[in-house]
């Protein structure tokens, strides 16, 4: 697993939970505010979990409670200085949680008869594993399998617009991992895409 | 002082066309370029590899999101559904809202493979799916509530997110019944953990049945007999026993 910090979204949530009962104002005007990021960033979002190996379902469901916690972060009137950011690590955090649950329960037993024990937990429905549609795209596939899930992260995110600190606040890297991480997955595509 | 000579790294050509580079170090950078054909050379083939990338990861993406129209409908139901801060009661029902919310994701995973239901499976809604979910109302609310407000149509996008989570695929639009464990009549919300696909046929305990189940609990409720929190917890626990409990019978009435 990445050294991400698994765990940090589900405390914000827990700790949001904790200091909203303490608030005082309404919360009502936060709403088209969220809507409003919600139509933003929806699409990436959920790009980006599925590029990371979630289903369409679950991914959807990450995202709901995504924008249910950004609610209750700024009606807290928590900081909003970069509340993309904040959402990405929300929901990149809730993502690991989410797979790291499904491979436990894939791992305690294939009790469940609506889980066939021949498939794999997620058989990775990430850009990956299906851009065969042409050759190009077939080379790029085995590159980006062969790249560390860490590196492949960093250039999902990149790819739906976050700038080098933002990445590097999603996946707890530093600003100059991020940037040798980037430049190291492109260089292994363009040797890929040459030879 | 420029440094005509010194090539940059790979790295730094990244970070300039990302615009990541300090900006006295992109003007030296620039000015590089400006007379480094073969840098020039380096720096289009970094924007290819780019390009190529993202095309890749687009199209292969793009064509799998779903609309958005219902999710967001979804998200607003359940932003207005959360209570306000500071209002009474409004702890545990948060609390609980995050056990659902835990048990929705939980639930999903469940379902990410297709789930062969047959039709009587899912006479009773799975509680890992749909735990039930209810509006911050309290009984004058729910007993003063127009009659037209007791049966909303479920909205077609998240009708089909309900048969997804369940692992339906190409229903039949007749076969289900998109049903509220909570009726609205009672509180319930629209929200997803309160709806499960209710087949039509092939089962004793149908969609009527529960119907009757739900008046009766009504009545019981606004004739001041029963706690709302009570006629909610029936519902969501286990509806088929609260029908035995409240018709005392152990098969439906005929109607």
């Amino acid at each position: 697993m990445a050294a991400t910090p698994p765990d940090s979204a589900g405390l914000d949530l827990v700790l949001a939970v904790r200091a909203s009962a303490a608030a005082s104002s309404g919360g009502a005007e936060h709403e088209p505010e969220v809507l409003a990021i919600f139509d933003q960033l929806r699409g990436p979002l959920l790009r980006y979990a599925l590029a990371i190996g979630l289903r369409i379902p679950e991914a959807e469901d990450i995202v709901q409670e995504v924008f249910l916690a950004l609610f209750r972060h700024t009606r807290l009137g928590r900081p909003r200085d970069n509340l993309r950011g904040w959402v990405f690590r929300v929901a990149h955090n809730l993502a690991l949680k989410h797979r790291e649950a499904a491979r436990r329960e894939v791992q305690r037993g294939a009790g469940s008869p609506e889980m066939p024990s021949s498939e794999p937990a997620h058989p990775g429905p990430g850009p990956e594993e299906q851009l065969a549609h042409s050759e190009r795209h077939a080379r790029l596939r085995a590159v980006l399998r062969a790249l560390p899930e860490q590196d492949r992260q960093c250039l999902y995110l990149r790819a739906e617009g976050l700038r080098y600190r933002e990445i590097a606040g999603v996946l707890g890297m530093s600003l100059g991992a991020v940037s040798l991480s980037l430049t190291r997955s492109l260089a292994r595509m363009r040797r890929a895409d040459g030879g | 002082m420029e440094i005509r000579d010194q090539h940059p790294s790979d790295e730094e050509m990244l970070a300039y066309a990302d615009g990541e580079l300090p900006s006295r170090r992109a003007a030296t950078v620039r000015a590089h370029l400006g007379a480094c054909w073969a840098c020039r050379g380096r720096i289009a083939e970094i924007e290819g590899g780019i390009r190529e990338f993202l095309e890749a990861y687009r199209t292969e993406l793009d064509g799998r999101l779903p609309p958005a129209a219902g999710p967001r409908a979804l998200l607003k139901a359940q932003l207005k559904a959360l209570p306000k801060p500071g209002t009474f009661g409004m702890g545990p029902r948060l609390a609980a809202g995050l056990c659902a919310a835990a048990l929705s994701i939980f639930g999903a995973l469940l379902l990410s493979r297709p789930a062969r239901l047959s039709g009587d499976a899912v006479a009773v809604p799975k509680a890992s799916l749909t735990p039930g979910d209810t509006l911050p109302l309290t009984r004058t609310g729910v007993c003063q509530m127009p009659g037209n407000q007791l049966a909303e149509l479920v909205p077609v996008s998240v009708r089909q997110t309900v048969l997804r989570r369940y692992g339906i695929e190409n229903a039949r639009p007749d076969a289900y019944e998109i049903d509220y464990l909570i009726t609205p009549g009672l509180g319930g919300s629209g929200d997803v953990r309160n709806l499960w696909p209710e087949p039509y046929t092939n089962t004793v305990w149908n969609a009527h049945v529960k119907d009757a189940l739900e008046n009766r609990l009504h009545d019981l409720v606004c004739g001041g007999t029963l706690d709302l929190g009570t006629a909610q917890r029936e519902l969501a626990t286990d509806w088929i026993s609260a029908y035995k409990k409240y018709f005392h019978t152990t098969t439906p009435i005929a109607r």
